[in-house]
């Protein structure tokens, strides 16, 4: 599985986990685990990126993260999307699907 | 208990309290939870605990260097949100205060009114003092120059003027100066009729030497300065002239350089402009001529001729104790090689330039910028005292919001933001009183202060109004902020929905009442002295009828037409308009100063014992001038027409006769007067001739038909309003000369006012600053009483139920609002007896410790106390006793 994931471009990486979060808080873990279920397990988050990708999305306040238990009972930092980052997600999919839309009419083009 | 105030970013500022957990253990936990789950989760998949836990890290990669970026960005997330939490809770006490004002919009009104009178009249009198006694002289490095003057210890003289010959040993002998200049100016005197080019116009002239300009340190902006031995006889004199002139008059053109106009019917070229702003040694000069011009008219070149004014400057290093000391040796040493002439003025006065020209003003200045100081205090007092009834009011709030968790500091935050948001509020309406009032006083004091045309409203003076505001701001809100820092909060909260009054809060205000009376004492004596002083020189006698005359002062050209007929037709002409009783002249009115003194030499006394011989005054009049003044002629008999061109005859006034032949019948002796023996045919009453402070110095009265002079004021009495006489009199001088520019037209009242502008002006502002303050101190105590009887209601209520009769709850409010008041006064009149000796030097005719103003002070301060204090002891008398007791 591992040897055929698709790499993610930077910035994609930011999409996916305020995606991720619009569904309801998430810890770290459960972010990474959510992308890759989510994209039919096509997609793998590179765990080393997640978490500076997380701190940053909360230092420019389109998250908001809060300490509370795991479904295992443990301690964990649960991230939640701010109305700032909601926003912002909606510009970035909407850029993204014009993008993806641009791109598949160049390469379909007989 | 009503519902608490809402306290928006409150519950953030609470989050902000709780001290977060270091980042670093944040970020520890959250990556070994992340990696504790994988681990888990390939233990799942089968693998032993060691190689779950071994995957995990691989699959992470290199968690120490993503533990570090993780910290370092949570570090900048603090920051950033530390920065925005300080600032969010700036904007929200400033929109809190603004909203807490807007709720209480009479306390805002007060407060902002008080605050901006105090600060706006404080800014107002402080950006005359900068520019009157503060800026520096617009000269290049003005700490160097200094003024010199000839003294006459023997005489009592410290100011005297130099002749051009004892100038020229000064300069000569010298070592501490770089560069000495001359000048001569009097006021409405030195002037020259510009004519030939439009219109005629009188041009005020100083008549300057060489080294005047280079003296100074300025440069004309065009051509230039006038050159040492430039003027011969018998070629153009030249001039400069202001910049004001060159603009006024000819439009700024640059060719007016080299080109000749016509000053007194004599040729003169300019050869300079100087810059917008020199007016040196008055803003009223326009032109600068060559000293040469006036020994030229006449005047002997003689030792003790004097009449240059002298400025100098010092070379770099030299201090003012070397030149003075310097200088009274040179006086020595020409006192022992010209003893005629020089044997009294054995010492020479140097004081900086600066100095020579505040001088006089500083003192009246400084009072009125204390006095207003005052005046900025007793505001802050009052306000102080509003914003701690509020915050008594609000303690309640407070001791909640304390509750809630808002440490001391953010509450005294909130309470100085509302201070501070006051404070500038008021600050804006008193920077608009400022630059408003600073222009009003401009225009009433134009002639009573130097400098004035260098005040404005500058940087300097936006710097104080902003720092009396904020000085203000914390002042004012620092005690109650002090006191909301530490509130008893179990006492208040218990009492929540009670009402009660803190003890401490009381005394507190108290004092601040007992401080307001005390400081509006202090203001109003101020106040008192100067008018009782200004009464008491308008009660001195004059020596001379002001009611119902008129001057019209005029000078004659001195080419041609100076001559002893021009004024004697002139006289005639003026004498035959309807209406007109009366007419005379004289070269210097009362009030104005003395004229020229000279020495008096007794026939016998050899002209080389002139320098020994006391100096007098003389004064030039013509034969009806002490009619038409109105002043009384005591023995003999007043110049007649035919002392005009006869043998001279003098007269002299009473101080004369006391001081040199006291109990001596004086008519019939003689005074020498140039070759000449002149009799004494007449004794006048004595004239105040200097001003109405100073006592009537001797003088001699010579017929001015003697002299040819050329500055006349001709003084006239007669029927009808004075102004249309006055310009029936003007149509007469133009009939014999319609060149002829007239000076100026006034009244003698006008004079007598002029003279006492300055001390009317002082006492006019102080005694405004006074009632402000008293209005201030009566708002005070007002506000402190209503305040205590409201909250004592409950009390009181108490006390009638109980039988207390209304008067004697009267009496307890009374007497505790006039101890406050007693006690104000009293500590005032302590500290106005200590303060007022500062104005000794602008009071006459009263002590500055004077009983009457004191106790008139006194007086009135109690019973506008009394007053305020009436009103909410009414209000106490009647109240019911049954509702406040229900209420309870």
């Amino acid at each position: 599985m591992a040897g055929d994931s698709l790499e993610l471009m930077q910035g994609t990486l930011d999409v996916l986990i305020l995606k991720s979060l619009s569904w309801g808080p998430l810890h770290g873990y459960a972010v990474a685990e959510v992308v890759r279920e989510r994209s039919g397990e096509e997609l793998k988050v590179e765990e080393g990126a997640l978490y500076p990708a997380l701190h940053r999305l909360e230092k420019r306040g389109l998250l908001e993260a809060e300490w509370g238990l795991s479904e295992n009972n443990r301690r964990a930092k649960f991230y939640r999307l701010t109305s700032a980052g909601r926003a912002h997600l909606r510009a970035e999919t909407q850029a993204w699907q014009r993008y993806v839309a641009a791109v598949s009419r160049v390469l379909e083009a007989a | 208990m009503r519902t608490p105030m809402r306290y928006p970013g409150f519950k953030r500022l609470l989050k902000l309290a709780v001290r977060p957990r270091a980042v670093e253990q944040d970020v520890d936990e959250e990556l070994r939870f992340h990696l504790e789950m994988r681990a888990a989760a390939h233990e799942r998949e089968g693998l032993s605990p060691t190689e779950a836990r071994a995957a995990a890290e691989r699959e992470f990669g290199d968690v120490a260097s993503v533990r570090e970026e993780c910290v370092r960005i949570g570090h900048e997330r603090e920051r950033k949100m530390k920065r925005f939490l300080l600032w969010d809770a700036l904007v929200q006490d400033v929109r809190y205060a603004l909203r807490m004002l807007r709720h209480a919009p009479g306390f805002a009104l007060v407060a902002v009114l008080t605050l901006g009178l105090g600060i706006g009249a404080t800014t107002a009198i402080f950006s005359v003092v900068r520019g009157v006694l503060m800026r520096p002289l617009p000269f290049a490095e003005p700490e160097r120059l200094v003024r010199m003057w000839q003294a006459n210890p023997s005489q009592g003289v410290a100011r005297g003027e130099v002749s051009p010959l004892d100038f020229a040993d000064w300069k000569a002998r010298q070592r501490s100066f770089e560069d000495m200049g001359t000048w001569w100016y009097v006021e409405g005197m030195s002037g020259s009729n510009l004519s030939g080019d439009g219109e005629p116009q009188r041009l005020p002239a100083a008549y300057v030497n060489d080294g005047f300009f280079s003296t100074l340190g300025v440069a004309p902006v065009l051509g230039r300065a006038l050159l040492a031995g430039e003027h011969q006889p018998g070629h153009n004199a030249v001039a400069v002239i202001s910049h004001g002139l060159w603009q006024r008059r000819f439009g700024g053109d640059r060719t007016l350089l080299g080109r000749t106009l016509t000053l007194d019917g004599l040729p003169i070229t300019v050869v300079g402009v100087m810059p917008p702003g020199f007016s040196f040694p008055s803003e009223r000069v326009d032109v600068w001529l060559s000293d040469s011009l006036i020994e030229e008219s006449g005047i002997p070149r003689q030792r003790q001729v004097r009449w240059q004014s002298v400025v100098a400057r010092l070379k770099p290093g030299v201090s003012l104790e070397t030149a003075r000391t310097e200088m009274n040796g040179v006086a020595r040493q020409l006192a022992e090689e010209y003893p005629a002439t020089n044997v009294q003025t054995s010492a020479v006065t140097v004081v900086p330039l600066h100095e020579a020209v505040t001088g006089d003003v500083r003192a009246g200045l400084m009072v009125l910028l204390g006095a207003v100081g005052f005046l900025l205090l007793i505001a802050c007092v009052n306000v102080a005292n509003l914003m701690l009834t509020r915050a008594t009011a609000r303690e309640r709030e407070l001791a909640v919001r304390a509750a809630l968790g808002a440490g001391p500091v953010r509450l005294m935050g909130q309470l100085l933001t509302e201070s501070l948001v006051l404070a500038l509020l008021g600050g804006a309406f008193g920077l608009l009183l400022a630059v408003w009032g600073t222009e009003l006083l401009l225009a009433f004091s134009v002639k009573q202060l130097p400098r004035l045309h260098e005040v404005r409203v500058d940087g300097a003076v936006l710097g104080f109004a902003m720092g009396a505001t904020l000085f203000t701001g914390v002042l004012f809100g620092l005690l109650p902020a002090l006191r909301a820092g530490s509130p008893q909060l179990a006492p208040v909260l218990k009492a929540a929905g009670r009402g009660t009054a803190g003890g401490g809060g009381a005394r507190l205000r108290g004092a601040l009442v007992v401080t307001e009376v005390a400081l509006a004492v202090v203001l109003m004596a101020g106040a008192g002295l100067a008018v009782r002083s200004l009464m008491s020189l308008l009660s001195v006698e004059p020596g001379f009828r002001a009611e119902g005359a008129v001057v019209v002062s005029f000078s004659s050209s001195p080419a041609g037409r100076t001559s002893r007929q021009y004024l004697a037709e002139v006289l005639e002409r003026v004498r035959e308009v309807p209406g007109v009783q009366v007419a005379g002249t004289t070269r210097n009115l009362p009030l104005e100063g003395s004229g020229e003194p000279a020495p008096l030499v007794l026939p016998g006394q050899s002209q080389e014992s002139a320098a020994d011989a006391p100096r007098v005054n003389y004064l030039f009049v013509s034969n009806d001038y002490f009619r038409a003044m109105g002043i009384p002629l005591l023995r003999g008999r007043a110049f007649t027409t035919l002392d005009r061109e006869g043998p001279p005859a003098m007269m002299v006034n009473d101080a004369f006769v006391r001081r040199f032949f006291p109990g001596e019948d004086v008519v019939g002796k003689a005074i020498q007067w140039g070759d000449a023996t002149a009799p004494i045919v007449g004794v006048v009453g004595d004239v105040r001739q200097e001003s109405l402070s100073e006592p009537a110095p001797p003088l001699v009265y010579v017929h001015v038909l003697q002299q040819s002079r050329s500055s006349v004021n001709l003084v006239v009495r007669g029927e009808g309003a004075p102004l249309q006489l006055a310009a029936a009199v003007r149509q007469a001088i133009w009939s014999v000369n319609p060149n002829q520019t007239i000076t100026r037209i006034t009244t003698l009242e006008e004079v007598v006012g002029g003279s006492v502008a300055r001390p009317r002006l002082i006492a006019a502002l102080l005694g405004l600053f006074a009632v402000l303050a008293l209005v201030l101190g009566a708002v005070g105590i007002y506000g402190v009483l209503a305040y205590t009887v409201g909250q004592r209601q409950r009390e009181i209520g108490v006390r009638l139920a109980l039988g207390a009769r209304p008067a004697e709850v009267l009496g307890m409010v009374l007497r505790n609002g006039m101890r406050l008041a007693g006690l104000g006064v009293a500590l005032g009149v302590a500290g106005a007896l200590v303060l007022s000796r500062v104005m000794s030097s602008i009071l006459f005719g009263v002590a500055p410790h004077d009983p009457l103003t004191f106790g008139a002070v006194a007086v009135v301060l109690l019973g506008v106390a009394l007053v305020a204090c009436l009103v909410p002891a009414r209000r106490a008398m009647r109240v019911d006793p049954a509702v406040s007791l229900r209420a309870e």
